[in-house]
């Protein structure tokens, strides 16, 4: 038996622990291991495959369908209108880049929680926690492993939907930055959910509860943050000074296009503004905009970049524009968007600037710090309290 | 080997593991309550109690993963709560749950784990290869480790315990689910991992194995320290011997006119059972019932001495 000692690691303290570069490499190193640990058992199970084909195959049907929806209703805007009036700058792209990156980001959010809220209380249940508890990592290299595994194996979903991405580029109106942007935003949302997940999953005792919270969570970012912005826009009733707008020739201009098929009116406001600056009642809706910056939609349609287009009367909204302005639009609140708010005409067309979306993702990353912070305390050893209900081991 | 290790350890006087008046309290219920436990270098230490007399708590308390409500915990005089990675080179855990990664080999667990640990990566394949040997896994280290059966799941988590040749050893029940030649494997290697100067901590209910295996052994019941003693004090303090002769009623009129308390136990054979205080005395009774002529079938201990101890406690059982 005296095999057994052949080998000894020394009574030497851990190694990497000793200059500061190398505390920072073992540190990371501790990360990585577990991430090869976790990786290694997610590899191995077909079911990631199958969800992984899965995913593939749907987003490349939603693809598919919305060319062929978009194919028909521009065979039914030429047999109705003159060809000078179908603009050119919307090509099919836009149409497909966005119901697939609005597709791909509702899977992220479904498929997120699962790879992630079981990462913690799964092997706490399955008895090999305190495996890795018992040897040198540390509570931050254990959570921090198991953050990297979830937001990896969730990237690879990410990657599965890039090509459609890419494919709706190629159809016109899109340059690689939209799809570099909107996969990076995307990238983010999921690191946003997996660490959610991850952190709840430390917190709570049994897998299938944290994953159904992490869900509840997720369902909030998405649905409560509108709910609760509708309703918050209600309680924020305040008043805006504005006088009132003298009509100077029409309110609108018209839609009139010159032979180039570009309009020769400006979007300017038709009007001027006169008399005494009275207090009319207006949604102050700047006070309750950050609730709409949670929305994961919001954040990844506002960080998406398209160009200014106070210049021209008629375009085609797409559904991303359209989000990132009216999220701007309640940011900008009613001192920008209301009539003759401050005896100044207000432009049409919003030249808000400030995105929102740093807002929401500052928001959502104080959400995910606090709970990863708060699965870091119930993963240090030796645990002083432990979940209800949980045996350390 | 150990001992050279440990022995640059300040303070190594306080070799192995010991807590002195330890409690932990989960809510209101009192796990651990006031234990004092010693374990030292060399020896194989048994814990001994019935289910849920805080064993595995006090244990977990001592793998520094449960933090003591009150009371001192040293491991080859460190205390783990204020140097816990220095603390933790030198245990070895074995669960009572097995926990171990499935859908990983046999190999790929050990050399996670020696990873872990932070072991030279040169050393970590042969390592890994002398330890699958030594606890018999070598054919089945490419398995995955779903495949292999309780018992040899059960080596494979001792073998995790072993890697990184720590000097204090925690086993909670390890010898559950073996089959005899393993449990008989499993004696011979606690007993040399002891001879080469660790601390060997055994939990388990098998108490006749623990009379081959244990030094010394420490009874809890109810979260309390009962009994704390050494094999030789066990054995001195006396044990029940069971004798089967050819005629029961010889052997029962020999007794009594020998003026000695005696039980007839029901059982299969029909035995009669009775207290003796040392070896002597069962070798001087066995030569004068001989003698007398009757024919003694049977003559031996009927229970292994910690058992005695443990049936003797007075205290209640849950």
């Amino acid at each position: 038996m005296s095999n057994v000692t052949e080998t000894v690691p020394g009574p030497a303290g851990p190694q990497g622990t000793t200059g500061g570069g190398n505390a920072v490499v073992g540190y990371l190193g501790g990360i990585r291991d577990v991430v090869v640990l976790e990786m290694k058992q997610r590899l191995r199970s077909r079911g990631w495959y199958i969800m992984l084909g899965i995913w593939f195959f749907v987003i490349a049907v939603v693809t598919w369908l919305t060319w062929l929806a978009w194919n028909a209703s521009m065979e039914a805007r030429r047999s109705t209108m003159p060809p000078s009036a179908l603009s050119q700058q919307d090509g099919a792209g836009s149409m497909i880049f966005e119901v697939v990156l609005a597709f791909v980001l509702l899977f992220a959010l479904l498929v997120a929680p699962a790879l992630s809220a079981n990462a913690i209380n799964g092997d706490r249940a399955g008895g090999t926690l305190a495996i890795l508890q018992i040897t040198l990592l540390t509570p931050g290299q254990i959570l921090w492993g198991k953050f990297c595994a979830g937001w990896l194996a969730a990237l690879a979903f990410l990657a599965t939907s890039s090509p459609f991405l890419v494919f709706g580029m190629f159809q016109g109106g899109l340059t690689p930055g939209h799809v570099v942007v909107s996969l990076l935003m995307l990238a983010v949302e999921l690191a946003v959910v997996c660490g959610i997940g991850v952190g709840i999953s430390a917190l709570a005792g049994r897998p299938l509860f944290s994953i159904v919270v992490t869900y509840l969570v997720v369902a909030a970012l998405v649905v409560g943050s509108l709910i609760s912005f509708a309703l918050g826009a209600q309680l924020a009733q305040g008043t805006v000074l504005a006088n009132s707008p003298a009509s100077r020739s029409v309110l609108y201009a018209p839609v009139q296009p010159n032979q180039q098929g570009q309009p020769i009116e400006p979007a300017q406001p038709g009007y001027t503004c006169e008399g005494p600056l009275v207090e009319h009642p207006a949604v102050r809706t700047e006070r309750v905009a950050w609730m709409l910056a949670l929305n994961p939609y919001v954040v990844v349609a506002d960080a998406i970049p398209y160009p200014d287009r106070s210049g021209t009367g008629f375009y085609t909204v797409g559904m991303i524009e359209g989000i990132s302005q009216g999220a701007r639009s309640a940011l900008a609140g009613p001192d920008h968007t209301y009539l003759c708010a401050n005896g100044v005409p207000q432009p049409q067309y919003l030249q808000q600037t400030t995105p929102l979306w740093p807002l929401g993702l500052g928001l959502q990353l104080l959400l995910t710090g606090l709970l990863m912070w708060l699965g870091w305390r119930s993963l240090r050893t030796p645990a002083s309290r432990l979940a209800s209900g949980t045996r350390i081991a | 080997m150990s001992i050279a290790e440990s022995s640059s350890v300040p303070g190594s006087g306080t070799l192995g593991v010991s807590a002195e008046g330890v409690s932990r309290r989960f809510g209101t219920v009192h796990a651990v309550e006031h234990i004092d436990f010693n374990a030292p270098a060399g020896k194989v230490t048994a814990l001994i109690g019935p289910n849920g007399a805080g064993k595995t708590t006090l244990l977990l308390m001592l793998a520094s993963l449960l933090r003591p409500d009150s009371g001192t915990i040293r491991v080859n005089g460190l205390d783990p709560l204020h140097d816990s990675a220095a603390a933790r080179l030198r245990i070895g855990w074995m669960p009572d749950t097995l926990g171990v990664w499935e859908s990983l080999t046999a190999r790929e667990i050990l050399v996670q784990m020696a990873r872990f640990y932070r072991l030279p990566k040169a050393g970590i394949a042969q390592r890994v290869a002398e330890l699958l040997e030594l606890v018999r896994l070598d054919t089945l280290a490419d398995q995955p480790a779903r495949v292999l059966s309780r018992g040899q799941q059960q080596r494979l988590s001792l073998a995790r315990a072993l890697i990184h040749d720590p000097s204090v050893l925690l086993l909670d029940e390890p010898a559950s689910g073996l089959d005899p030649g393993s449990r008989v494997e499993l004696r011979n290697l606690l007993r040399s991992l002891a001879a080469e100067g660790k601390a060997v901590v055994v939990s388990s209910h098998v108490l006749s194995e623990l009379d081959e295996i244990a030094d010394g052994a420490v009874f809890v019941s109810q979260g309390r320290t009962v009994k704390q003693q050494t094999l030789e004090e066990a054995a001195l303090q006396g044990r029940r011997y069971a004798i089967t002769a050819l005629d029961n009623e010889a052997l029962t009129a020999k007794l009594s006119e020998l003026g000695l308390e005696y039980r007839v136990e029901a059982g299969r054979r029909t035995a009669v059972t009775l207290l003796l205080t040392h070896d002597d005395g069962a070798a001087a009774l066995l030569g004068e019932l001989v003698r007398s002529g009757i024919g003694v079938v049977s003559f031996a201990p009927a229970a292994g001495a910690l058992e005695e101890t443990y049936m003797n406690l007075d205290t209640e059982r849950r």
